[in-house]
């Protein structure tokens, strides 16, 4: 694909979300017929319960086909070591980019708009290497690579993102569990702002919004929430174990407002306490509604 | 012979320029390289050094080394080895040869300049680094060079990149992928007073022009010291009968040692290129081990001797009755490094380098201009708009030739409190506007965050009432770091800032009780 047609197919899909959303729902009910809504798996090691939860959700072929170039965006946000549960544990992220891989991906690429300094958190996480001794193409990301997109949302009109997410064949996000100043929680609507350029801060004058906006124009094939680890206070950067709970667990699903709505419950909140899954359920980018899915829990 | 000099030339300026480039993170907490070798060995700092603080507590093993070399063979540093040197025998290239004015032959300024720096330095000043070859050499580099050839090299292929030429974009990105790995910095440097900086060591190069190795022969106090040492150097040059006195040597001559007068060579000015040895048509040149002693006496003058010791005297006092030393009147922007002494003993040791600011991951180390008046000019001063200090690095204190910025380990540097931040309510976005925003809390680094958010009900201009999180520092936990500035999404002046109050370096410096 080149520059030209790129600019043109982003110039599309941004006028197609804009309509109504009116075919989602069906989607929605044909995705359903190939497996449960959402995947919760509990026990260790991270890598074989993130096998497990895709397995779960019908294996990873349902999600990425043969020679697709697959973009997998774990939070690589904070300067700190896996123990401390600021970014994706390493070992979920490399799992995710074995299955690709196993899919049949052409290729698979990792990377994240970091907090701190990038070099330091692809280092520090873990995760450059775990990612790369998959087979990934773990890189920092290119300034150049950062467009303007028309996302037209309920927030955000225009925007630069990063143009190998929407370019990408298949994108997969693999979040992790956290809590955080003003969103409360970020889970993995909140992760989208990892591939926002420009100076990002100024959304969280309204986050919420600015999140579902995001999620619905980036529109990930799956959703793989890392709660091996999740750190419960002083987030989203934490930095005193005493934050963090180990819970063993992952949850995948599709449907990117259903796995955050499962992933507040993992805090012992209402999914209806975080305001993007609560527009998000409202503006049918989702469903919050867990006690009308079909959840597939599974112990190792 | 001059073959070998200028193949140890080259070896030597090669491992400056790599370990130069080493000098930046890669993401581990460690550089894996002994990038500071070069100013280890650099006896003029470690000399001015031990005087100005009278501690020998810095590596000394390496300048002692080239204390001895330079006792045993002379000025054999200059001439083989230092990397300034070598770039002036590049520059000195390109000026023409022909039979030029006469030499200025003022090869006793560099005496000056060396008693000025010494005296003082005995008085605890220590102006060394201003002038010293390889701390100059390391500051322009790192302010005004490699961003230069940074900003360059990546507009080429950014131009490139935007043409999107077949085949030549791709050509030129699979070299700019490699010049990233390997040569590039991470980021564009961006440094206060780099044009100022890189104008000066443009200077000095082009007196390269006047006469080569201008600045060896007439300027350099390191070449003054080893100058000093090397009176009693074992190597020496003896001239035979064969010479005729043709004067070829003169012409080759990198010092100011006069070749031509045969006995009355003057050894202090000898780098030891030996190219009189080889340029001699007679092979009248030799030269050997012997324990002569030198033929020529150094005379400086004893008025000027005494004036340049008395300006070196002066200079204290001078440079020290700034009202920035009255306690409680210091610049507040003056934010050092984590893991700085106390602003005086800081100032008796940094020789301003420029390798904590060149290793610094976000850029956020700069140059003071007179933040710490004329005796703190390019020492390193945060500047948290342009970058933070970030939590877990340590690595400016890991550079630091003289420990004026003491190496810490990460517990430590969690304790050590570099300034406070405080928030301007008349601009911060949940006080003045009732808008909401975290951004200072969501990246204060702290492990119990620094910053904690108050709720109260705010009513938007005709808007119902809804609860606004606005955000206070917690002054016992917050180090200063300034993550929050840089980061605050009000732009222009931020509505939240650092200041050095509260630095744990100093005693008088502080805002709270215990």
């Amino acid at each position: 694909m080149n520059r030209r047609d790129f600019v043109k197919s982003a110039l599309i899909t941004g006028a197609a979300i804009s309509l109504p959303a009116g075919l989602d729902p069906i989607l929605t009910a044909l995705q359903a017929a190939q497996g449960p809504d959402l995947a919760v798996v509990r026990g260790t090691p991270p890598a074989r319960i993130t096998r497990a939860a895709v397995d779960a959700l019908g294996g990873m072929r349902r999600f990425v086909s043969r020679g697709d170039v697959v973009v997998v965006k774990p939070n690589i946000g904070w300067d700190r070591t896996p123990e401390y549960a600021a970014n994706t544990n390493p070992d979920v992220v490399a799992a995710v980019v074995r299955l690709c891989f196993e899919a049949g991906a052409k290729r698979v690429k990792v990377f994240d708009h970091p907090v701190s300094d990038a070099r330091r958190t692809y280092k520090q996480s873990g995760i450059a290497d775990a990612a790369a001794a998959a087979g990934a193409a773990v890189a920092f990301m290119d300034d150049r690579k950062f467009k303007d997109m028309r996302i037209n949302g309920l927030t955000l009109k225009t925007w630069p993102l990063y143009s190998e997410v929407i370019e990408a064949d298949k994108v997969i996000n693999v979040p992790i569990a956290k809590t955080h100043g003003i969103a409360r929680l970020t889970l993995g609507m909140k992760n989208w702002m990892g591939v926002m350029g420009g100076w990002r801060g100024r959304i969280h004058q309204r986050i919420d919004e600015s999140l579902v906006d995001l999620a619905r124009f980036i529109k990930p094939a799956l959703t793989v929430l890392d709660a091996v680890r999740i750190l419960t206070d002083n987030g989203p950067q934490g930095g005193d174990l005493a934050d963090v709970k180990l819970l063993n667990t992952v949850v995948a699903g599709t449907d990117a407002v259903a796995v955050d709505a499962f992933g507040a419950t993992l805090f012992g909140m209402k999914p209806a306490d975080l305001g993007c899954v609560r527009i998000g359920h409202q503006t049918r980018l989702g469903s919050m509604d867990l006690a009308g899915m079909q959840i597939r829990r599974i112990n190792l | 012979m001059t073959k070998i000099r200028r193949l140890t030339q080259a070896v030597f300026l090669l491992i400056f320029l790599w370990l130069f480039l080493q000098t930046e993170s890669k993401g581990a907490n460690e550089l894996g390289y002994p990038v500071k070798i070069f100013l280890d060995a650099d006896p003029l700092i470690f000399i001015t050094t031990a005087l100005s603080t009278r501690q020998l507590d810095f590596p000394l093993l390496l300048a002692l080394i080239v204390i001895l070399a330079t006792v045993l063979l002379g000025r054999v540093f200059c001439g083989w080895v230092c990397p300034l040197g070598t770039l002036h025998n590049l520059a000195g290239t390109l000026k023409k040869r022909r039979p030029s004015a006469k030499p200025l032959n003022a090869y006793r300024w560099k005496y000056y300049i060396l008693i000025f720096l010494l005296v003082s330095s005995v008085f605890t000043l220590q102006p060394a680094g201003v002038m010293d070859p390889i701390a100059l050499l390391i500051r322009s580099l790192s302010l005004a060079v490699y961003p230069m050839v940074q900003y360059a090299t990546v507009s080429v292929f950014n131009t490139l990149y935007t043409w999107q030429l077949p085949l030549v974009t791709d050509g030129s990105e699979w070299v700019y992928g490699i010049l990233k790995k390997g040569f590039l910095s991470f980021q564009q440097p961006f440094f206060n007073q780099a044009a100022f900086t890189g104008l000066v060591f443009l200077g000095i190069l082009a007196l390269n022009l006047r006469e080569r190795r201008f600045w060896c022969k007439y300027l350099c106090p390191l070449g003054a010291l080893l100058g000093l040492l090397s009176r009693y150097a074992l190597l020496n040059r003896s001239v035979s009968e064969g010479c005729d006195g043709c004067g070829v040597c003169v012409e080759t001559c990198q010092g100011s040692a006069g070749p031509d007068r045969k006995d009355q060579w003057i050894k202090a000015e000898c780098l030891a290129c030996l190219n009189c040895d080889d340029a001699c048509p007679k092979n009248a040149v030799r030269f050997g081990f012997s324990a002569k002693a030198p033929d020529a006496s150094l005379d400086l003058g004893r008025r000027r001797v005494i004036g340049s010791a008395m300006a070196g005297l002066i200079a204290v006092p001078a440079l020290r009755i700034t009202p920035l030393r009255k306690a409680g009147a210091a610049d507040p922007q003056l934010i050092r490094p984590p893991g700085s002494r106390e602003e005086r003993e800081f100032l008796r040791r940094c020789v301003k380098c420029g390798e904590c600011m060149k290793v610094c991951i976000t850029n956020g180390l700069q140059p003071a201009l007179l933040e710490a008046d004329l005796e703190g000019i390019w020492s390193p001063v945060l500047v948290p708009r342009i970058g933070y200090c970030e939590y877990r690095c340590t690595l400016c204190g890991q550079v630091c030739p003289t420990g004026a910025i003491q190496k810490l380990s990460l517990e430590e540097k969690a304790k050590v409190k570099i300034g406070l931040a405080m928030i301007d309510k008349g601009r911060c976005l949940p006080f003045a506007h009732g808008m909401s925003c975290i951004v200072c809390e969501e990246v204060c680094p702290t492990p119990k965050k620094a910053i904690w958010f108050e709720e109260v009900r705010v009513r938007d201009r005709g808007g119902p009432e809804r609860i606004l999180k606005q955000p206070h520092v917690d002054l016992e936990l917050c180090i200063g770091c300034g993550i929050c500035e840089t980061k605050c999404p009000v732009l222009g002046r931020p509505a939240i800032t650092v200041t050095s109050i509260g630095e744990s370096r100093s005693r008088d410096n502080q805002l709270l009780l215990s």
